[in-house]
């Protein structure tokens, strides 16, 4: 009888049934993410009994504010964690393990590989995908049309792109053909920049990301067209300054082609609905596509007493109900087995940001901050310097060696 | 100061003891949030500069390993630099604006007190909000400077202020120069107007020129009052952040970090807490030293009447 | 005779239209930032991107800006309220702490009397980015963290040293012959302090009150960093959120009416207490 009951128990735990009580989950989002989690929190708290509170920290400054919270004993349950932050995260011990939960659901397979990978440390799984993020490259079908370009042919290389831009610049005054954030985005070019050489297998850190392989070849030829298409006066000049804060200037309709986030084509079919775009693949400097794959951890804090009620909450972000909130808003499917489905009947150009997913790669680095994404750091001065400015050999060479003393220091 | 002590000593003597706990009771409450907020932070300050002390994860003892570090880092060198730099070409040019403008608004005019009010204006704004402001009038999109130089045909196309170093640096120096000069002006109007108008009067019936009187008269009489300028101008350059942060994100390529800058990346970008704790008892170090040297500064001032 | 007085007259005018002229010209550089922002404030949502030329909204007043800015965070009025809870706590504080702190450094003496007064300045020399880490765990020690009365706690610290040197000048000025009298007349301690001292160093007090005001008002790394929740985060955290933009562009509109909510306010209080403000500065400086 009492083994019954255990049993009976144990198994209304293991489907989170049990939980007596009401419990409310605090949780870190950073902005800018968009409204696709805020809106599953929105449905889970209207339906469930367990609620969750929802935070919003600057983007920018949420890393420092979370480290902060653990040193002060004051952090969430649960956290929103940009997932190349989760390796340094695990590796300092604050995160909670998840593996033998994780690997239990049946569909554990078929989560975003790159953010397992990135999830995992020294074999163990502290985080799981929360939203997906690719970069894609986005052209205006309109100013296609009306700069006499075919606006249903997507572009394949960056030599026809070049030429578009110029036929797009033509057609006058604050009409530009390419955007980028160039002004000290490290985020920024790593996810629209960096697939243009790993298109073509080349890479900024070795697979093992103990060496800096920044000056190649491959490189060198995406800088050059970046230079080229900045020479030909098709980039804003705003862009040489923007250090992020206008990373979807496309959304003005003003920019024929841009590569941004496939976030950004919930954001646009919602907010900008006049805006007639199309979304292809990013190509590499010799035609290949690749993507940065980006978006969102779920990290849990380590030790917190209710874990139970955050994993029934991320059950229900997985569950069809949940990725269809989260697809309607722009995010894309978390699941693959369910994407085909989650995402029918919305938008078709979001099944470009799926089909990225195949092609990406994400950097695996404990000193990714350090490296790439600050706006002090080595990355984004050398985007600035290589791209703007007049010694592309000195951008190189300080970069790779900085690089590789900061990876050197942290060893 | 020391002779009003000297003087009042004796007859005061007799209370002097029975007070004294009862002063420290009035400046308790003070001397409680100094302790809690400012001492006990900079203590642990200074035991986190002696670790390795990653903003997570655990912190270990490394001694001096911080300030050895320190010595040899070409970044915080070129911070160093460029802080300097920027103080010195800020407070010329806060001068340069706030002494002629005192000089301006010193005398009882129609309409000066309106004058001294708008100068003043930005200086109850927050360092943050201005940035915030400036950075979109410098911005070259959606702005008011490029577009505006442009229509008048001072530039073809628009320039981006922010891309450069130089046009950059110029931009922040005026938004600073705009935000701060009411500020240091009313400060040296409080000296001007402490010279006795029979003093400057003589002078000028002993036929001494406008400018004579101002290098002779005016300046000597100024030095006191320029010293507490100098002193609030440089100790804020010292520790100017907000600015950089805001207006250029350390600047194109990285030339606009300032020391502050520089403690605040190391310690919650590249999360190294301890080796930030260390920069920041350097700089503490740095600014006592010059504060010293500006109080010895203000002390000649005092000697010669 | 006549040709020197309009000789003079003359020269009075000239001087007068060069006077005026530098005037007004000044005036016009350090207000026009202003003007114009407040303005750019007021165009729709459809101009906010374009270059302030003019600046005034071309097609109607719009509040777009507004409300855009009020879809940040919990709402502007939420995030106002906090910051004006925040900072009129902290002036109330510092002015009851440096009050006294200043009547005890300029009346009494005490051992260790300037060392003490030091260390209050010394608060002053250190960038206090860089101890916000201790303050925040020494703040959830205390139970206060993500408290506005945490964050008013350490705002009253930081003003601590321009307040208590600001007062103990204030005090210093009073004559002491009038607190013999006092005391004579059976006034003591508090008493004294708040019924015969305490209006006569107004101008220092206000001075202090509008310093902490502002200080309190504008300041955003601290509350960032020490508070964390929505609710509680004041006007400068949701203005980091402003900047940061939303879904990937920074709303200029947003920012300039952001930019307003944060400077209209102090504006108004300098102007109505200015006069206070600058004999008290004054009256400080020359110490």
């Amino acid at each position: 009888m009492l083994k019954r009951l255990l049993a009976a128990t144990t198994l209304a735990y293991g489907l989170g049934l049990s939980v007596a009580s009401a419990e409310t989950i605090s949780m870190w989002v950073r902005t800018g993410i968009g409204d696709s989690f805020k809106e599953v929190v929105k449905a889970y708290n209207a339906a469930g009994e367990d609620k969750v509170e929802l935070t919003e920290v600057p983007f920018s400054e949420l890393v420092q504010k979370y480290a902060t919270a653990i040193a002060g004993g004051q952090a969430p349950d649960a956290l929103s964690l940009d997932l190349i932050y989760t390796p340094a995260f695990a590796a300092a011990g604050q995160l909670e393990d998840l593996s033998e939960w994780a690997k239990s659901l049946s569909y554990f397979n078929a989560l975003s590989p790159s953010h397992v990978k990135l999830g995992t440390y020294q074999d163990k799984i502290y985080g799981l995908p929360l939203s997906v993020e690719t970069s894609i490259f986005a052209w205006n079908k309109e100013l296609y049309r009306k700069a006499g370009l075919d606006p249903e042919k997507a572009p394949k290389t960056w030599e026809e792109i070049t030429a578009n831009a110029e036929k797009i610049r033509a057609l006058g005054d604050d009409t530009y053909g390419f955007y980028f954030s160039g002004g000290g985005c490290g985020g920024c070019m790593i996810f629209t920049f960096t697939p243009l050489v790993w298109g073509a297998d080349a890479d900024i850190l070795s697979p093992d990301s103990k060496k800096a392989t920044l000056d190649t070849p491959e490189m060198r030829k995406a800088v050059d067209i970046y230079r080229n298409l900045v020479a030909k006066d098709t980039v804003p000049a705003g862009s040489a300054s923007d250090n992020g804060v206008n990373f979807l200037t496309f959304t003005n309709g003003k920019i024929g082609q841009q590569s941004i986030g496939a976030f950004a084509i919930g954001t646009l079919v919602t907010q900008h609905p006049e805006i007639d775009f199309g979304v292809t693949l990013i190509p590499g400097v010799d035609g290949k596509p690749s993507s940065f794959a980006g978006g969102d951890n779920f990290v849990v804090t380590k030790g917190t007493p209710k874990l139970e009620a955050v994993k029934k909450f991320l059950e229900y972000t997985y569950s069809m109900e949940g990725q269809k909130i989260m697809a309607k808003y722009g995010s894309l499917p978390t699941r693959g087995d369910i994407a085909g489905e989650v995402l029918e009947g919305l938008d078709p150009r979001l099944k470009v940001g799926i089909e990225a997913i195949a092609v990406a790669k994400t950097p695996y680095t404990l000193q990714f901050n350090d490296l790439i994404n600050s706006s002090n750091g080595p990355w984004a001065t050398f985007i600035n310097a290589a791209i703007y400015g007049d010694d592309v050999d000195g951008a190189f060479s300080n970069a790779q060696s900085e690089m590789q003393s900061i990876i050197d220091a942290g060893q | 100061m020391t002779m009003s002590g000297i003087a009042s000593q004796s007859p005061r003597h007799r209370r002097k003891k029975r007070s004294g706990w009862r002063g420290l009771l009035y400046i308790a409450p003070a001397m409680a949030l100094v302790t809690v907020f400012f001492v006990l932070p900079v203590l642990f300050t200074v035991w986190m500069s002696l670790h390795k002390w990653p903003l997570l994860g655990t912190p270990a003892w490394i001694g001096f390993g911080n300030y050895v570090r320190m010595v040899s880092d070409v970044r915080f060198m070129a911070a160093l630099g460029f802080t300097a730099h920027y103080t010195i070409i800020v407070t010329i040019a806060i001068f340069a604006v706030a002494f002629p403008l005192a000089i301006f608004v010193e005398k009882q005019r129609p309409l000066v007190s309106a004058y001294r009010t708008i100068i003043f204006l930005p200086v109850v704004v927050g360092l943050a909000s201005a940035s915030l402001l400036w950075v979109w009038l410098a911005n070259v999109d959606s702005g008011l400077f490029a577009p505006l130089m442009q229509r008048l045909g001072l530039t073809n196309g628009r320039i981006n202020l922010l891309a450069g170093f130089d046009t950059a640096f110029l931009t922040i120096i005026v938004m600073v120069v705009w935000k701060i000069a009411g500020f240091t002006m009313i400060i040296l109007l409080t000296g001007l107007q402490a010279i006795p108008a029979e003093l400057t009067e003589a002078a000028r019936i002993d036929g001494a020129r406008r400018w004579q009187r101002f290098r002779y008269l005016t300046l000597p009489l100024m030095r006191r009052t320029m010293a507490l300028a100098l002193i609030l101008s440089v100790t804020g350059s010292i520790l100017a952040f907000d600015q950089f942060y805001i207006m250029t994100s350390g600047g194109p390529q990285n030339r606009m970090i300032s020391v502050v800058y520089y403690i605040f990346n190391q310690s919650f970008v590249s999360f190294n807490l301890g080796y930030g704790a260390a920069l920041s008892i350097a700089l503490l170090a740095i600014l006592v030293t010059i504060s010293i040297f500006q109080l010895w500064l203000l002390k000649v001032g005092d000697e010669r009447p | 005779m006549r040709t020197r007085r309009e000789i003079r007259a003359r020269k009075a005018l000239r001087d007068r239209i060069a006077y005026h002229g530098i005037g007004i010209g000044t005036a016009f550089f350090f207000l026009a930032p202003f003007v114009i922002g407040l303005l750019a404030s007021f165009r729709p949502n459809s101009e906010s991107g374009l270059p302030p030329l003019p600046p005034w909204p071309m097609s109607g007043i719009s509040f777009d800006a507004y409300r855009i800015l009020d879809g940040f965070g919990s709402g502007v009025w939420q995030h106002t309220l906090n910051s004006l809870v925040v900072s009129f706590g902290t002036v109330a504080l510092t002015v009851a702490v440096s009050v006294l702190a200043g009547y005890g450094f300029s009346r009494y003496r005490f051992p260790f009397k300037n060392a003490l007064f030091v260390l209050i300045i010394a608060t002053l020399m250190i960038p206090f980015q860089s101890i916000l880490t201790p303050l925040f765990i020494i703040l959830a020690r205390l139970g206060l963290n993500n408290s506005l009365f945490g964050l008013m706690l350490v705002y009253v610290t930081l003003q601590l040293p321009f307040s208590v040197f600001m007062m103990r000048n204030a005090f210093d000025a009073v004559p002491k012959e009038i607190e013999e009298a006092a005391r004579i007349d059976g006034a003591r301690d508090l008493k004294l302090l708040v019924r015969v001292l305490l209006p006569l160093v107004m101008p220092g007090v206000a001075t202090v009150s509008i310093f902490a005001f502002l200080n309190a008002w504008n300041e955003f790394f601290a509350a960032l960093v020490l508070l964390s929740s929505n609710d509680n985060y004041t006007l400068p955290v949701l203005m980091t959120a402003v900047r940061a933009g939303r879904l990937g562009a920074i709303n200029w509109g947003a920012v300039q009416a952001g930019v307003a909510v944060m400077v209209v306010p102090c504006l108004i209080v300098f102007l109505l207490l200015q006069r206070y403000y600058m004999r008290g500065l004054m009256a400080g400086a020359v110490k």
